[in-house]
């Protein structure tokens, strides 16, 4: 039992002293059996402070330490490092929260938050008397990575861990890479179109030993923990042979088009966001990588017409099953468009009423002239935060790319087509950062922005063959504007994607936006709660191109970070069998998750024994042990009801 | 006069720049074992966040994240840490390394044998304004310059230092060196990573708010100082009289978005600092009136819109509003004229506090850094990205790449995930290179 | 007793999703009463009923385990896990003379801290009843 413990009460500046009487805790502590000593810092954590405690343990031969300060979830391993550097086990420090659950949460009653603080304080020291010095358990690790999606974010991950050293596997969806960013076409801040951009990284991808891409391919389940998961996928053939190198092969390239020609089956081309069809043989653009068609089997009706054409096609392939070992994994599944309710703002009722992305694959189609539905398109209507900023409901949140996306949009169609006037309904501007010079240039162009507030949208409403768009203008006292144009442009919110098994295998946690959560956003951005899973790009939060290839490279280096040892250290919390106490009744070996429990031999009887590289120390069973012969390491009955009895009073 | 030394060692990387970004990018680097020196012109490492109240948009303390990174950094067995040097010149030689000459400024104070124990400052006899506290409470000539600066040692303000020698005679430790000189450190690295971070616009430039003519017309960074909880007095007062402000007034796009001097873009952060700082003061003031002048509001990250909408919910009140002219009155306080526009009549109001929110401009690398191969940059004077989409911390030298503000306007949570990129970009180029 | 006289209870959280939402409880700077304390332990099914009884027996009003429930990253059966550790703890107390209505479990996310502070409202209001009467 440990009996000269040091106790730091931190005042977290004034986060945690503004409310909690430090002063009263310490005294209220510092006379309890085996304190040594205890006492106040303005911030536990800063370097100062650190080496203070450090010189504690060295001139006051401490056996074991307490900070109370903020969540252990901060800053429990900053404090270990203490411990470690002035020569404790990392595991004779107990770090007791009464900040986020004390000075915080109770901010309304400083009087009870500090009786508290000093329960929860005691309880800390009453669980670190217990504690026992424990040594981290080494297993070896796969330096390999899992990339999930191959669009900008996830093909720059699977680049930069090569090159750090680390193999990957990507896998995609689509049968196609490039993610959103190929539909995009014309971008902001480069001269490079979004296909450029894409190939680049294919090109780069494709070449590297280190890299293996499968495509058509979806995560199917998930074993294992941190540096030795099993991920099995599932890949879709795409019904085509190999060796269809269409872009090396001209004379082929026209067959393909006359058997894609041949397709009876047409459906609508989600790459075009529906605006237009495609047939159950396709490719979205010319030459797309892979650079060889596929077939949509879902829709394929297996009638053979693409084959008199095209001898590569093969509708025999099979899916296949494949189990793939990794360290790590990274998600970069992106995001979807919002799907507005049909009939807002006209949407669905209206033929001339489309979204956003809609518009941007319009752009890409219309040569000469912009037309939608035969209609020649000049004067255009932007509505903004169509899914974003909702004060009813979901989304509440900014979307943060489509003012810039929006804007950039309408001066490339003005550039692109003559007589082309722009009407902006917005709910005031986000071009944020170097993005202003956009707005900056649509304001020279002569674009109108017109500014509404959440309680009064526009109106869309059709008369006489015209559609007009009429709001309440902020920006001219809210005079009452009507424009009547040709085409309406709803400026939809990025939301998460609606079909995303991902996060439901790898449990991970989505926020209040449903968007995956990271742990904190500057301690740890792409790091989730479930170790060795990270998240990138924009299946985290709205992002740009630029911003998911930031998260997506700071992924990269992290989980290389992780891996590149060949060795990770778990945590030593595992379960410990009282072989005095054991009689084997198999409950716990059946109530293990991951059959850790096995039945072995002792003394002449029958035990339960916990393999330790398996055991993740969940404890779940601990209860189903009649016999009270299951303790879990750091969670011992002498810790928890030590605490509880210093909780209790 | 500077005498040069043979500094004794070559590394994987030269960080410049001891802000966030930095921190992030060096640690990161280290953690997979490649050496690291970090550049800080400085005092202290911990660049603008450790001066930092609370951060949004999660109000989570600004020292709580920074100082275990900086502590972090300080001690890491791959990172050498030197502050208070300029790098004066880079350039590639023959090979594919770059040759690096910094200076050394001399503190006289011998950086290994201070302990930090202030005992030099209360003797000394010289006071002079606090920088570091905004002017707003005073300092010695010898100095630590923040309680939880690191290195937390002195340094003599030798413009100011009378020579009187008391703090030479007071140190225990025998640490006064009044013979120190400018040392010339030569080095060679094979990347660098350029975290130089921002300043802030000067809000003097524009005339019309009156700021450094009107008392009470104050910076947020000072506002800010007031709200972080080393605040020199504790509570949130008005620099004119100490009387505390009831009815404080933000104007937003102070030196942004603003061609007039020179800014054309958003700095991306002062909406959400000022919307924070509403939200702070409402705690510390609960009385107060909180009026923000906008032109848009620009919360657009993750959190950013919902705490906006927190702060509408506390009562913050915000009026899209262009600023004319600032003037004060025989009272201190200030009278706002502005063009409501939603109203579309320009209108005048009393506040007594007024906070300009100023933007962010590049912090301008020294002249010729890079001697011979020039460093790109855009048209704002921030280090150039070539390759922004695919290659975000990529500059115009291969080897060199960019972190955190140096490259344009960003909030902190942008900044470490850009110094990450920064860190994966250097190592996969080291790993190239061996 | 606590200076406000509100029900003790003691929660039960979970380190990777019930107690990051206790956290953020705080963050939010939504209260709950001080007389609320927790022990985190890695998953909810691992509190063991005796630990439970012992709560009681040293005076508190009532125990809370906020359950991983779905979001476990042990293991999909989880809540039903817990749910039986509720059970066989009922049934202790029952024999002790205990009210069952004293133990409560609930899944709390890692982000449901609305959802936690209405459940501890809601137990305290109950058991301070049920004290009264």
């Amino acid at each position: 039992m440990k009996n000269k413990i040091g106790i730091y009460i931190c005042q977290c500046g004034s986060n945690i002293s503004d409310y909690v009487d430090v002063e009263k805790v310490r005294d209220e502590v510092a006379t309890m059996d085996g304190v040594a000593l205890a006492r106040t810092t303005m911030f536990a954590c800063s370097d100062s402070a650190q080496n203070e405690i450090i010189e504690d343990i060295r001139n006051e031969h401490l056996d074991a330490i307490v900070v109370a300060s903020c969540s252990p979830k901060l800053h429990l391993f900053t404090f270990r490092n203490v411990a470690i550097r002035g020569g404790l086990n990392p595991y004779n420090y107990v770090q007791v929260n009464i900040r986020e659950q004390d000075s915080w949460a109770h901010s309304d009653n400083p009087a009870e938050a500090t009786i508290k603080a000093v329960k929860l304080v005691k309880a800390g020291i009453e669980r670190v008397k217990y504690s026992k010095a424990l040594v981290p358990i080494d297993i070896p690790a796969t330096n390999r990575v899992l990339v999930i999606g191959a669009g900008v974010a996830g093909m720059r991950a699977a680049i930069d861990l090569s090159s750090m050293g680390t193999k990957v596997y990507l896998i995609e969806r689509e049968h196609f890479v490039g993610g959103r960013t190929s539909q995009w076409s014309r971008l902001f801040t480069s001269n490079e179109t979004g296909e450029e951009v894409v190939y680049r990284l294919y090109n780069q991808v494709e070449k590297d030993p280190n890299i293996t891409l499968y495509t058509g391919t979806e995560l199917v389940s998930m074993k294992g923990t941190v540096g030795n998961f099993v991920a099995t996928i599932t890949i879709t053939p795409r019904y085509i042979s190999p060796g269809c190198n269409i872009d090396e092969d001209a004379e082929l390239e026209k067959r393909l088009q006359k058997a894609i020609d041949a397709c009876p089956v047409e459906i609508p081309d989600p790459f075009n966001f529906n605006i237009a069809t495609q047939k159950a043989l396709y490719r979205n653009f010319h030459s797309e990588f892979p650079v060889c068609p596929a077939i949509d089997m879902k829709s394929c009706t297996r009638c053979g017409e693409c084959k008199k054409y095209l001898e590569y096609v093969d509708l025999d392939q099979q899916e296949e099953t494949l189990d793939l070992h990794i360290g790590a994994i990274i998600t970069a599944t992106g995001f979807d468009t919002y799907e507005p309710e049909p009939s807002l703002y006209g949407y669905q009722t209206l033929d001339n009423v489309i979204t956003l992305p809609q518009f941007k694959r319009l752009i890409e189609l219309n040569e000469e002239k912009l037309t939608f539905h035969n209609r020649h398109i000049r004067n255009i209507a932007y509505i903004y935060c169509v899914g974003s900023r909702q004060t009813e409901g979901e989304n509440k949140y900014c979307s943060r790319y489509c003012c810039t996306s929006a804007i950039h949009a309408a001066i490339h169609a003005k550039s692109k087509y003559e007589g082309i006037n722009n009407y902006h309904f917005n709910r005031g501007i986000r071009t944020y950062g170097k993005q202003e010079t956009l707005y900056s240039e649509a304001l020279e162009n002569g674009d109108v922005f017109l500014q509404f507030d959440e309680d009064h949208p526009p109106t869309v409403d059709l008369k006489s063959g015209k559609t007009s768009v009429t709001v309440r203008d902020i920006l001219t006292s809210d005079h009452e504007i009507t424009a009547l144009v040709d085409l309406v442009v709803l400026v939809t919110a990025m939301v998460p994607r609606a079909h995303n098994q991902v996060a439901g295998i790898l449990k991970i946690p989505v926020g209040r936006d449903h968007f995956f959560n990271e742990i904190h956003p500057k301690l740890k951005p792409v790091e989730t709660v479930i170790d060795g899973i990270f998240i990138c790009g924009a299946c985290q939060a709205p992002h740009n191109i630029t911003e998911s290839t930031k998260s997506a490279l700071s992924a990269a280096s992290k989980a290389n970070a992780m891996l590149r040892e060949e060795k990770i250290k778990l945590e030593p919390t595992i379960a410990k069998i009282s072989a005095e106490l054991c009689t084997w009744c198999n409950a716990c070996s059946e109530i293990c998750p991951f059959d850790a429990i096995t039945k072995k031999q002792f003394n002449g009887k029958d035990i339960a024994r916990v393999d330790e590289s398996i055991c993740k120390g969940c404890g779940m069973c601990l209860p189903v042990c009649d016999q009270n012969a299951i303790e879990l390491i750091g969670y011992t009955d002498t810790e928890i009801e030590s605490m509880i009895d210093q909780l209790a009073v | 006069m500077t005498k040069n030394t043979v500094f004794p060692a070559s590394y994987d990387t030269l960080v410049m720049g001891g802000g966030i970004a930095g921190e992030e990018a060096a640690l990161n680097l280290a953690d997979q074992g490649y050496k690291i020196l970090m550049v800080e012109k400085d005092l202290s490492i911990g660049g603008k966040m450790i001066h930092l109240s609370k951060v949004f948009p999660t109000l989570d303390c600004a020292a709580c994240i920074t100082t275990p990174k900086v502590s972090e950094v300080a001690r890491h067995p791959n990172i050498t840490l030197l502050t208070y040097c300029d790098t004066k010149e880079i350039s590639k030689n023959g090979g594919k390394e770059f040759e690096v000459s910094i200076e050394k400024k001399p503190r006289y104070v011998n950086e290994e044998t201070c302990t930090g124990c202030q005992l030099c400052e209360e003797k000394c006899p010289v006071f002079i304004k606090d920088q570091f506290q905004y002017d707003m409470v005073g300092r010695k000539a010898i100095y630590v310059p923040f309680s939880i600066a690191n290195p937390r040692i002195a340094t003599i303000d030798i413009e100011n230092c009378i020579l009187c020698g008391a703090c030479e005679k007071v140190c225990p430790a025998d640490c006064i060196d009044f013979t120190q000189e400018a040392e010339m450190l030569n080095i060679t690295v094979k990347s660098v990573i350029l975290a130089t971070g921002f300043k802030l616009f000067d809000a003097s430039i524009i005339e019309r708010y009156g700021y450094g003519k009107f008392h009470n017309v104050v910076t947020a960074m000072h506002m800010e100082k007031q709200l972080v909880p080393t605040r020199p007095y504790n509570e949130v007062l008005r620099p004119k009289d100490g009387k505390m402000p009831d009815n404080i007034a933000y104007v937003l796009c102070t030196g942004s978005r603003d061609a007039t001097v020179g800014n054309p873009y958003c700095s991306q952060i002062c909406c959400m600092y000022s919307i924070k700082q509403a939200q702070l003061l409402l705690g510390a003031l609960p009385m107060a009136d909180i009026t923000i002048y906008f032109l848009h509001i620009r919360a657009f990250g993750k959190g950013f819109e919902e705490f906006y909408q927190q702060a509408r919910a506390m009562d913050v009140e915000f009026i899209k509003g262009k600023i004319g002219r600032i003037t004060e009155q025989e009272n201190g306080n200030l009278i706002l004229r502005y063009e409501d526009i939603e109203a579309g009549i320009v209108k005048e109001a009393e506040h007594d506090l007024v906070v300009l929110s100023t933007g962010i401009l590049p912090d301008a690398l020294p002249e010729n850094l890079f001697s011979n191969q020039p460093l790109e940059l855009d048209m704002f004077h921030f280090v150039k990205q070539v390759d922004e989409l695919a290659s975000p911390a990529k500059t115009s030298i291969e080897g060199v790449f960019v972190a955190g503000t140096a490259s344009g306007p960003m909030d902190i949570p942008d900044s470490i995930l850009s110094a990450g990129a920064a860190s994966s970009e250097t190592a996969a180029y080291l790993r190239r290179l061996s | 007793m606590t200076v406000d006289n509100h029900a003790n209870i003691l929660v039960f959280s979970t380190e990777k999703i019930s107690d990051p939402a206790i956290d953020l409880a705080g963050l939010l700077k939504k209260h709950y009463p001080a007389s609320v304390v927790t022990i985190s332990l890695p998953c909810s099914s691992a509190v063991k009923p005796r630990w439970i009884l012992r709560a009681f027996d040293k005076g508190f009003n009532g125990v809370f385990i906020a359950a991983d429930g779905t979001d476990c990253p042990y293991s999909n059966e989880c809540s039903e896990n817990t749910s039986a550790i509720v059970n066989k703890a009922q049934e202790m107390m029952k024999d002790k003379g205990l009210d069952p209505a004293r133990l409560k479990m609930a899944a709390i996310c890692s982000v449901c801290a609305e959802a936690f502070v209405k459940h501890m409202l809601a137990f305290v209001k109950s058991l301070s009843e049920e004290q009264e009467n």
